[in-house]
């Protein structure tokens, strides 16, 4: 590139990004429309039928209702199904259905819904959430059973889940595969008017809504009428498109813009508690990390108050077991926690063989102690990569960072390819454990490809032999500790989630209710006049 | 002849814009050549207890994100850019030489066909062939230095074969084979020290492209890899904290953009003093 083509281009960049800044679409055309921008983890969705897909983002949350809500302390609110009782032995689960609730196609909602929809899932990769429902017993218009094969106390956090929201029958069967991409019919606050994959969902506020769930303070339609729910995976060109007015409100902000939106007198925003971990995972089927001692020394080299402080502004909780602290299971034996211990992991590797060398990096039978760390290309994995890497330096490990999309990190997990990999889980849920550390789950989504037959025992009886929710907690607590005694992870730290709106905008409640900003608060957002 | 070109180097390092830019870039190279004992701190050394520093008199250009020293990730940052652009620059250059004296000496076949595929490159940006050869090479700075070169190749290539074309016709060089010299001699002997004075321009001028390049790749997390420091990587690890850290991003902008405007002026100098022939015309 000779000097005046690189003047022509820049000038030509510097006019277009001026073109672009004047005709920017401004984000309240109208008195009661709104821009959201989605959380970064659920870009991409590109279906949103809640049955076949594997990843939904808050519009499946909007556009569907759910028989039953889950709260901010994950407690368990009544929505279309107004009340349910469990037998004794677990096996069968009675439910009344609220009553006036239709579809957005104008179909009625009732029981007979309910037998039509729970063998959808049958053959979809959401089987697992029906899967110990033998059958659904219609009782009359407005109440039915689940028939259960086995006790499942999980089952009310399957139905309170996103994939568990209640499609219409109709426009489901006459739509067939194209359901979720060109239309998706729930009994939602909203109606899905546009749908384009990785850009954008336009909703228009349902106005015969009348059955908000209790959580909400607006029983009724929406206040926003018109919501565009845009993607863009570049989190810094998000949040400046929320500075300059282009969008009312983000759906994610990693915690290093914190500092930024609060010198910020037009934005302002709202936290709710974490909902997942950010952890490092061992791949214990490739050298070094097959080694028990060297996971445990790297796993003790983690200062997770270091990584709490300066990737993640000392916003979030430090994480020393696997699960979010909210889940009763998450307490496990203190003295089984995996905490900071330089001392320690340097006596670990030392008694295991690994000598110092003179440029601090330790060998054993001359093999030098050099690993791949990888980390996805988002900033608060870079940064949690470069202070690991620093902090896995003072144990003598030489650490070669190596940074993919999200796509080919997740290529590389399933060829079992890497070493060490900075990850993050979003889930409010125990089972988790099952997902990441099932020997069935290898290789992929159990990368650790971690094999442990007392390990596979404590699972089964976690997952299949648990009747009642406190015997669960019991047994998860216990899948747990042997996972952690065999360090197969070096939890980090459990960000909380935050969303930063424009206060000249929105007018967003003080306090939010729900697992994450959903159904049961967006209801309740009204636009500023 | 050496003695004309150092003449020519005088000549143009006497004149104001070539004595600036001169001193810039010979204080640039020093920086980098002494990194690890200019450094006032190792380029990695964390400190989460000053992190997002402004300038002080403890860092004199602030520190950033995880706490490091901004000033002596600049000069180790120096050195990355510096020796990936002149080694690449360096290689595309002895490459183009021999490909382009080559095709415009001998000509025929080979030249068609290395003309072709050079013509090819040439039609595209440098940016995109560099991306695509990382993207198959993987990051990383050797990556880097691999997918400059080429991307610059077809540049000295070309400029090689038109000047070796033009020379080869010259009286002397007949005059040459008249007396029965061979090919080797009148390529290494004749031809080619004519030839290099454009191309080193060429050069230095591609050296600055080659800098931004190399930021470019930096700022996709393309090219040197952390610790490492680059100031394409600087730059974009500082996008973060634009508001709240402006000099961990500025900082490298404004050495990468230095950097280039004195490698223009400095080959502009260049030219003016070895063209000889404006030279004479103006005696």
């Amino acid at each position: 590139m000779n000097r005046r083509k690189f003047l022509v281009s820049t000038s030509m960049l510097t006019l277009a990004a001026g073109l672009g800044l004047a005709t920017g679409r401004p984000a309240r055309a109208g008195g009661t429309e709104a821009v959201f921008v989605l959380a970064s983890s659920e870009v991409g969705a590109a279906s949103q039928d809640p049955i076949r897909a594997t990843l939904l983002s808050v519009v499946a949350m909007l556009v569907y209702d759910r028989l039953i809500e889950q709260d901010v302390d994950q407690s368990y609110h009544p929505h279309l199904a107004q009340s349910w009782e469990t037998s004794a032995d677990g096996k069968t689960w009675t439910f009344k259905l609220r009553q006036g609730v239709r579809f957005h196609d104008g179909e009625p909602f009732n029981a007979e819904t309910i037998a039509w929809w729970i063998p959808k899932f049958k053959g979809s990769p959401n089987e697992y959430l029906v899967d110990a429902i033998e059958r659904v017993e219609v009782v009359d218009e407005h109440s039915f059973r689940f028939v259960m094969k086995r006790a499942d106390p999980n089952l009310i956090y399957n139905l309170a889940s996103a994939f568990m929201g209640i499609p219409s029958p109709k426009s489901y069967d006459e739509a067939g595969d194209s359901y979720g991409v060109t239309v998706a019919v729930g009994t939602g606050p909203y109606r899905m008017e546009s749908f384009s994959v990785g850009q954008e969902t336009v909703l228009v506020a349902n106005e015969e809504y009348s059955w908000g769930c209790d959580l909400s303070d607006n029983k009724a339609a929406p206040h926003i009428k018109r919501l565009t729910l845009r993607e863009i995976p570049d989190a810094s060109t998000a949040f400046l498109e929320l500075k300059t007015g282009g969008v009312g409100m983000l759906l994610g902000v990693p915690s290093q813009f914190l500092p930024q939106l609060e010198a910020d007198d037009n934005i302002s925003f709202r936290s709710l508690p974490g909902m997942g971990v950010t952890y490092l995972g061992f791949n214990t089927r490739k050298e070094p990390f097959n080694d028990h001692s060297v996971r445990q020394a790297t796993a003790l080299a983690v200062d997770q108050a270091a990584i709490h402080k300066s990737v993640f502004n000392g916003v979030g909780l430090e994480s020393h077991q696997f699960l979010i602290s909210s889940l009763a299971e998450s307490k496990i034996d203190p003295a089984l926690e995996i905490h900071h211990d330089l001392a320690k992991a340097n006596e670990i590797l030392d008694t295991s063989g690994w000598q110092r060398g003179g440029d601090g990096i330790r060998t054993k039978d001359g093999k030098p102690l050099t690993i791949k760390l990888t980390a996805q290309s988002e900033t608060s994995f870079k940064r949690t990569a470069e202070v690991v890497q620093a902090q896995l330096k003072a144990i003598g490990m030489d650490v070669e960072i190596v940074i993919f999309d999200n796509t080919s990190v997740v290529d590389q997990l399933k060829k079992g390819e890497h070493q060490l990999a900075v990850r993050h889980y979003d889930w409010n849920n125990a089972d988790i454990l099952d997902w990441f550390f099932s020997t069935t789950n290898i290789p992929y989504p159990n990368s650790t490809g971690w094999q442990g037959e007392k390990s596979q025992e404590l699972r089964d009886i976690a997952m299949q032999q648990s009747k009642t929710p406190e015997e669960r907690v019991v047994n998860f607590r216990k899948y747990q500790e042997n996972l952690i005694a065999n360090f197969l992870f070096a939890p980090i730290h459990e960000p909380v989630q935050n969303y930063a709106f424009n206060k000249t905008l929105l007018d967003v409640p003080e306090k939010l209710r729900g697992t994450q900003l959903v159904q049961a608060s967006v209801v309740d957002i009204k636009v500023v006049d | 002849m050496t003695d004309r070109r150092t003449l020519a180097f005088l000549n143009a390092v006497s004149t104001f814009k070539g004595g600036i830019s001169g001193a810039f870039l010979l204080l640039l190279v020093i920086a980098a050549l002494l990194a690890p004992w200019l450094s006032p701190y190792p380029y990695d050394l964390q400190d989460l207890g000053v992190m997002n520093q402004a300038p002080s008199m403890t860092h004199l250009l602030g520190t950033d994100e995880f706490g490091r020293d901004v000033l002596s990730r600049m000069i180790t940052g120096a050195r990355t850019s510096l020796s990936v652009s002149i080694t690449a620059i360096g290689i595309s250059v002895v490459l183009g030489l021999v490909l382009g004296a080559t095709c415009g000496y001998f000509g025929g076949t080979f030249d068609r066909i290395v003309m072709t595929v050079v013509d090819l490159t040439w039609s595209f940006p440098e940016i995109l062939i560099a991306l695509m050869l990382v993207a198959i090479i993987g990051p990383g700075l050797e990556g880097v230095v691999i997918a400059i070169a080429i991307a610059y190749l077809a540049q000295f290539t070309r400029l090689t074969r038109t000047q070796i074309m033009s020379l080869k016709s010259e009286t002397y060089v007949e005059a040459t084979v008249s007396l029965g010299a061979g090919h080797t001699h009148i390529l290494f002997s004749h031809l080619l020290p004519n030839a290099l004075a454009p191309v080193l321009v060429a050069a230095m001028l591609a050296t600055g492209d080659a800098i931004i390049l190399e930021a470019t790749l930096g700022f996709f997390g393309l090219g040197a890899q952390p610790p490492t420091p680059s100031w394409g990587a600087m730059m974009s690890s500082g996008t973060a904290q634009l508001f709240i850290a402006p000099w961990v991003i500025l900082l490298p902008g404004l050495a990468v953009a230095l950097t280039v405007v004195f490698l223009n002026l400095f080959g502009d100098a260049l030219i003016a003093a070895l063209d000889v022939r404006t030279k004479l015309r103006e005696a």
